[in-house]
């Protein structure tokens, strides 16, 4: 799963993974909206160009091509469906549409690399989002790997009573699999109800104001990217509707 | 190749996840028909890693496993557990079925057995642990005791060769203890292989002749459960603890008492201390006499 | 000192069920205690500390019925999340119970839920790690320890409430047994230098017992025993919950005309008394 590699946390000493999440949740919204607004091979390129500069400031671009080569499948069948549905313009636009989707890849890429779980579940509460709802966040994310443990230890234990799951056929073994649900299924609405019981046992719901233990602080940095970013974005994007952007953006580059 | 005499053989196993991260370093074990063993180690050590590797579950990276002579790269998972049955810790990894007679039968099904003797099978592995009256029942609606039997039920009813078990007591009260030692005397009798992974010293103590020792991957010791048991060192090496009876005897030898530390039983215990006893006068009569 | 925890005549049943999971249950107790409560599987141990903790019936439906008291409240009146202030408790299984991604916010967590400010709760914080020995680990993830280790942080967490009873149910189940002496002593020593109740369900007597400082027995949602440990391992009632060699040891030599001054609750307690007799009688 090499495609993920993209969007699993590094830690890395950068001024990018310094940032305040909500800065670069903020990059990351004026990027989408960038990437939504054209339909055109040079401006995509542009935003797309920026995108890897911002990976290349992150120091992750390791990653993030691991995650494109991963991707290279998708792509190009993007490409041709792009290249068969549409009258005219086939070239141009499906390249666009390519460079669209790589450009939303990437910059969700550069966000989930730079900025922990715990900074993501901050960002989410400091929104003013409900407690409940960013706890609900944090504790999945805690619990994957249970979860992942759980699969396999009944998976073992079902073979280990005769079922087949190495040979026969492809049906065969389908149905197979879906002996695993039901202890799954059982097994971890039991372990939440554990954990509530658990939860109310340490409090929870108490308080109606919560004090964070942790804060996120946006320091100065954070003021001039985040302002910065937005005012760039709102410039293109009324250039874009006045039509006042250069026509060398709208050059179209191949005649089919 | 296998020594045929051996029920479970492994041969220079090693055992990685992944790369040269080693969880099992050279494990070389021969184990006969018949044998009762208890597998100790604290957490980490491998116990479930390798008992994994005798019913096909992991494949050794290194090295070779033969179940009855089969070599286990050979050889399926579902085909092993034929003749090696495990049961997990936690009931409720394996429980699945609506009724718990249904339960009994699924493995039985899986391996293609013929249904009446899956019939009989079922009512054979019922009776024995005190399941008939809950038949019909939802496995859910068992107590946990109940659910440790029932799982212990399923994997019993296809009578496999060799029988693994993997912590049996955790968590277990006093009487289904109880239980569970009077079930592996009915194996004993019926010279199945069984192996136990387990912390629970007291229970091994007179119920298994044999202790295989895992430390950090590698086997430790084994041999003989005296020998084992009496050694604090060895013991202290696994984060284990010597039964009560040979604390005892160890403590009075500290306290420079004359007592073999070779104890494992209670009547040896009460042999030497009446003896002492009887040194400085403290038996019986004398005890009539001061009061 | 008087009692924390006052029980009078308590019934409860499970919604949907027809027999009582506690029946007639009086029992009072007062903080400095370390009760070892045991029994089957089924006796009702763990309802009685849901009565305790506010669980019943604000977590689990039924009916229930008589005079009850902890930490001044009834629970009958007050939410869980409320009783948690005074009644700790800690579960089984870690894994269900450390909910976060580090040691040190899983300790936060609780303070967090009880609303105390930012700089309170460090302070507090800072105080457990010590208490704990925890400093170390306070930036990892709880699925990396060991469950012992997890099972500290568990009661750390719960420690760092303040609450005056702690509750543990079946604390070691899924504990190698040096780790398992480990919790129970830590228990104690919380006991003495805090001063608090603690309630311990536990099937392994023998390590539990030698904490003790009283010994109920349950059987079918009644108490049958309740008193001096060394009192009540002896009795009929405690050969269904089973008792520890030391103790069988000391029944051998009573019968044989050797009694020693007291029942040894630990192969240390035994080999001391022990040798007590010896000496006092030799020549």
């Amino acid at each position: 799963m090499s495609l993920l590699e993209g969007f699993k946390f590094r830690s890395k000493d950068t001024r990018i993974h310094k940032l305040d999440p909500r800065t670069k949740f903020i990059v990351v919204l004026v990027y989408t909206v960038l990437s939504l607004i054209f339909f055109e091979v040079i401006p995509l390129l542009i935003i797309f160009v920026s995108t890897i500069f911002l990976l290349y400031l992150a120091k992750s671009l390791g990653e993030w091509k691991k995650t494109m080569k991963g991707m290279i499948y998708f792509l190009i069948i993007i490409f041709i469906l792009n290249f068969i549905s549409i009258p005219e313009n086939k070239f141009d636009y499906s390249l666009a549409m390519v460079l669209r989707f790589s450009v939303l890849t990437s910059i969700f890429s550069f966000f989930f690399l730079t900025t922990t779980p715990d900074e993501l579940a901050l960002a989410i509460e400091a929104s003013g989002i409900p407690r409940d709802y960013s706890l609900m966040f944090t504790m999945s994310l805690r619990f994957v790997p249970t979860l992942a443990k759980d699969l396999q230890t009944i998976i073992d234990a079902l073979r280990s009573r005769g079922l087949e799951l190495e040979k026969g056929g492809i049906i065969k073994r389908v149905k197979n699999y879906t002996y695993v649900l039901i202890p799954l299924i059982v097994y971890e609405i039991r372990r939440s109800l554990m954990i509530a019981e658990a939860l109310e046992a340490r409090g929870y719901g108490a308080a109606s104001k919560i004090t964070p233990y942790y804060q996120l602080r946006m320091k100065r940095i954070d003021y001039f990217v985040s302002i910065g970013v937005l005012i760039v974005g709102l410039i293109v994007v009324l250039l874009k509707v006045k039509g006042l952007l250069p026509s060398l953006f709208y050059t179209r580059l191949f005649s089919i | 190749m296998a020594n045929k005499e051996n029920v479970i053989e492994t041969k220079n196993l090693y055992f990685a996840y992944e790369g040269n991260k080693y969880i099992l370093k050279n494990i070389n074990l021969q184990i006969k028909r018949g044998e009762i063993i208890a597998i100790l180690g604290e957490n980490g050590a491998g116990k479930t890693t390798l008992i994994k590797h005798f019913n096909g579950l992991l494949k050794p990276s290194k090295g070779e496993v033969y179940i009855l002579g089969k070599n286990t790269k050979e050889s399926s998972v579902a085909e092993l557990s034929r003749h090696v049955g495990i049961v997990f810790q936690n009931p409720d990894h394996q429980i699945f079925s609506e009724t718990v007679e249904k339960e009994i039968e699924f493995a039985m099904r899986n391996f293609g057995f013929d249904k009446s003797y899956i019939k009989e099978r079922v009512e054979w592995a019922l009776r024995l642990m005190g399941l008939e009256k809950y038949r019909n029942r939802s496995p859910y609606t068992l107590s946990i005791g109940e659910r440790k039997r029932l799982t212990l039920a399923a994997v019993l009813s296809y009578d496999p060769d060799i029988l693994i078990l993997d912590e049996p007591t955790a968590g277990q009260d006093f009487l289904q203890k109880e239980r569970i030692a009077e079930m592996m005397n009915l194996l004993r009798h019926r010279q199945k292989t069984v192996i136990m992974v387990t912390h629970d010293i007291e229970f091994i103590v007179n119920r298994v002749e044999r202790i295989i020792i895992l430390a950090k991957g590698e086997i430790l010791y084994d041999g003989d459960k005296r020998e084992v048991l009496t050694n604090l060192q060895l013991l202290k090496k696994a984060r284990l603890l010597p039964p009560q009876i040979t604390q005892i005897a160890w403590l009075l030898q500290d306290n420079n008492i004359e007592v073999p530390t070779n104890i494992l039983y209670i009547e040896e215990l009460l042999n030497e201390l009446l003896h002492l006893c009887k040194k400085v006068g403290l038996d019986e009569s004398a005890r009539r006499i001061q009061v | 000192m008087e009692n924390i925890v006052e029980l009078e005549n308590v019934y409860f049943r499970y919604s949907g069920s027809d027999e009582y999971a506690l029946e007639n249950i009086t029992f009072k107790a007062r903080r400095g205690e370390y009760i070892l409560i045991t029994g089957p599987s089924g006796c009702g141990k763990s309802t009685l500390t849901r009565v305790l903790n506010g669980l019943i019936p604000n977590f689990y439906e039924g009916e229930l019925k008589g005079k009850i008291k902890v930490a001044g409240l009834d629970v009958r009146e007050t939410p869980a999340y409320i009783m948690a202030k005074h009644v700790g408790t800690v579960f089984q299984d870690p894994e269900n119970q450390l909910f976060l991604s580090t040691v040190e916010r899983e300790i936060a967590f609780g303070l967090e839920n009880l609303g105390f400010p930012r700089g309170e709760m460090r302070k507090k914080v800072e105080n457990i790690l010590k208490m704990f020995g925890l400093q170390e680990l306070r930036n990892r993830a709880p699925f990396e320890l060991s469950g012992g280790q997890q099972q500290k942080v568990a009661i750390a967490s719960i420690i760092a409430l303040q609450p005056e009873i702690l509750i543990l149910d079946e604390p070691t189940a899924n504990l190698d047994p040096l780790s398992a002496e480990e919790v129970l002593s830590l228990v104690d020593k919380l006991v003495k230098e805090l001063s608090m109740l603690a309630i311990v369900i536990e099937h392994r007597l023998e390590i539990a017992l030698k904490y003790s400082t009283r010994m109920i027995i349950m059987d079918k949602g009644k108490i049958i025993a309740d008193g001096n440990p060394r009192e009540v391992i002896l009795k009929d009632e405690a050969k269904r919950v089973g008792i520890p060699k030391v103790v069988e040891v000391y029944r051998r030599l009573s019968l044989e005309g050797v009694r020693l001054r007291s029942v040894p609750l630990s192969p240390s307690e035994f080999v001391t008394f022990f040798l007590e007799e010896v000496m006092s009688n030799g020549k």
